[in-house]
């Protein structure tokens, strides 16, 4: 939705360059990924080797991984695009709902699996001071499923509380000043938030989950179940979103709305209401995206969200902006390159490999990967 | 209404049509639509200046003047789209001025904005649904009456309404607004941006529409066509009502003609 308007250009230039540019160097990554299947390694100059060894069950570990952050990004990617096709801004405080998410989520989970081993506030704070450590408490989804369950759970509601009164105090006042003064709020918004969790929860990062058990044989291949739940819960989300914006009254007025404000208005579609359905949404998503962010890394810190923000924002420009399945298909994108990117750079250099693929994707396609098809 | 309906059998009256003529001499007798007075504009813009303004229960009005007029902000203004700054507004003897559009379109006015006027990512049906959004269901014999009504709009009804031509969007954008079976439907410009053989359609169109019995309040640019075409017309100028008559006789008005259809 939030119809892009298609400027019809022609660049041909640009697009024989992108398209000539990633033809060379894709076929040179291919051909060095095929060698290092077949363990051929040719030395080049100054020390750098065409191919080498990467093992077949390596490569699909990195694209299982590849996968996994992907549809966080893309999870949590829904929430931003939504508010920004319906609600008219870039929301830069759409990370530090997922670090809420992380954090009241996984305080309630640790309540309920390390219930009577250690004191409730200790537990509620996310091991804020010295207590029994992750493996005791065992907060895994082997140990204790209900406990996360029940974390996840609270990690959607609470943002969603969270992001209403925040919708309340601040967006709402000003919701016709124009997206760029809403997206300045919204930076104040982040940094209030985030510095509101550091100074509940402590600044130190610390281990959350219990991996004991966790990683197990599914049909032959060694999985882990973090990761699968992960991959489960995401997955389904995505479906039960489409579903809502397709089939329901709601998600149509969600889409119409997003489409043209002025005739939603005109035809009687509850604006104030939709916008705030968009919150509960948007942050319940991104509530939820946090929780399992930390499910699969086990460990969290005040400022996650934050550093996640940019990839979300990378996935949703990368998708077009607007559209949910956009920001789907941009968060795999995203992710994919991301760790496929390890075979051959190193990993402090992985993310500005996802973001030169997205620079170059936006030569090719200025509007998005989604533009057009456009749907809230 | 065809071409051979033409304007020659008008009584030429133009010494009686002045400036300030008592709008309700020609109101017919079921009042549906009564505006009085209307101050309005936008913010501290006054655009409307004393407006009055009568539409019969089924009848059909057409508000013309020139660009910059205000004939679109008296539409606006009866959908609340507007700053209310004085006057009344009556619907069935019931005041909706100072209402918000979300409330008056449950008093039974729907409105098709001039531009823009369909939701272009959803589907035809979707949009249709999207008309009968303040219903608990989508009234299903509604629907059929706007596919009866458009029949294009049956066959297209999977069809992104962003993908169809301008004269197909119009429809979409009349059969929306028809979901609700209003008394009163409120267009703006309805032929503006259309390729001039489907000028006399869209017009052949509104004329079956308020043949069913739904009162049409239009403001229009092609001003002879409305004119011909609708019960009564106003000519907005500055603001402020101008003439008020039968479309037949302010077309053969020699002072109506020179100032506002270009001789």
């Amino acid at each position: 939705m939030g119809i892009v308007k298609h400027t019809i250009t022609n660049r041909p230039s640009t697009d024989a360059l992108v398209v000539g540019f990633v033809a060379v160097v894709g076929g040179a990554l291919l051909l060095d990924l095929l060698a290092r299947f077949a363990a051929i390694e040719i030395p080049l100059l100054w020390g750098i080797t065409f191919g080498g060894q990467t093992t077949l069950a390596s490569f699909a570990s990195l694209l299982w991984s590849g996968i996994v952050v992907g549809l966080i990004f893309g999870l949590a990617g829904i929430g931003l695009s939504m508010t920004y096709s319906i609600l008219n801004f870039a929301n830069f405080s759409h990370g530090d709902l997922l670090t809420t998410g992380a954090f009241t989520g996984w305080g309630a989970a640790l309540l309920v699996a390390g219930w009577g081993l250690a004191d409730v506030g200790y537990l509620l704070t996310v091991r804020a001071g010295s207590g029994p450590g992750p493996t005791e408490i065992g907060a895994s989804i082997v140990s204790a499923p209900l406990a996360v369950a029940i974390g996840a759970l609270v990690a959607a509601s609470l943002t969603v509380a969270v992001a209403l009164a925040i919708d309340r105090t601040v967006y709402k006042p000003m919701r016709d000043r124009g997206g760029i003064a809403l997206l300045i709020a919204s930076i104040g918004v982040a940094l209030i938030l985030r510095y509101v969790i550091q100074f509940i929860y402590g600044s130190r990062n610390r281990g959350i989950t219990s991996t004991e058990g966790v990683r197990r044989d599914v049909l032959g291949v060694s999985v882990n179940l973090h990761d699968l739940t992960l991959v489960i819960i995401a997955v389904s989300l995505m479906v039960a979103m489409h579903l809502l914006l397709q089939r329901t009254k709601l998600g149509k007025a969600m889409r119409a709305m997003a489409d043209n404000k002025d005739l939603a208005l005109v035809t009687g579609i509850p604006t104030e209401r939709v916008v705030q359905a968009t919150w509960v949404l948007g942050a319940g998503l991104a509530g939820i995206s946090g929780y399992l962010y930390v499910l699969e890394r086990g460990t969290a810190e005040f400022n996650i969200g934050w550093f996640l923000l940019l990839f979300i924002f990378a996935a949703v420009i990368l998708g077009g902006i607007g559209s949910i399945y956009g920001a789907i298909a941009g968060g795999l994108v995203i992710g994919l390159v991301h760790e496929v990117s390890l075979i051959w750079i190193p990993s402090d250099f992985n993310a500005a490999a996802a973001f030169a693929i997205m620079i170059l994707v936006l030569l090719y396609r200025p509007e998005g990967i989604f533009a057009g098809v456009s749907t809230a | 209404m065809s071409d051979d309906d033409s304007t020659t059998d008008a009584t030429p009256t133009a010494g009686d049509i002045s400036a300030n003529t008592d709008p309700m001499a020609s109101v017919p007798d079921s009042e549906l639509l009564q505006v009085r007075d209307l101050d309005a504009g936008y913010g501290d813009l006054q655009i409307l200046n004393g407006i009055d303004l009568d539409v019969g229960s089924g009848e059909y009005v057409t508000v013309v003047g020139p660009n910059g007029a205000g004939k679109s902000t008296v539409m606006k203004s009866v959908f609340g789209l507007t700053t209310y700054m004085g006057g009344t507004i009556e619907l069935n003897g019931e005041a909706i001025h100072g209402l918000a559009p979300e409330r008056i379109i449950h008093e039974g006015i729907s409105y098709v904005p001039q531009n823009e006027n369909v939701f272009s990512a959803l589907t035809v049906q979707e949009n249709l649904e999207m008309g009968a959004y303040i219903l608990d269901e989508v009234p299903k014999d509604r629907l059929e009456h706007v596919y009866d009504r458009f029949p294009v709009l049956r066959e297209r009804k999977t069809q992104k309404a962003g993908s169809m031509s301008g004269g197909q969007r119009q429809m979409v954008a009349l059969g929306r607004a028809l979901m609700l079976d209003p008394d009163l439907l409120l267009l703006d410009e309805p032929s503006a941006g259309l390729a001039p053989d489907l000028v006399q359609e869209m017009f052949d169109r509104i004329d079956r529409i308020n043949d069913d019995g739904t009162a049409i309040l239009m403001v229009e640019q092609n001003a002879k066509e409305a004119l011909r075409r609708c019960d009564r017309g106003y000519v907005v100028a500055q603001g402020k009502n101008g003439y008020v008559d039968t479309g037949d006789r302010l077309l053969a008005d020699e002072e109506v003609r020179q100032q506002f259809l270009g001789g």
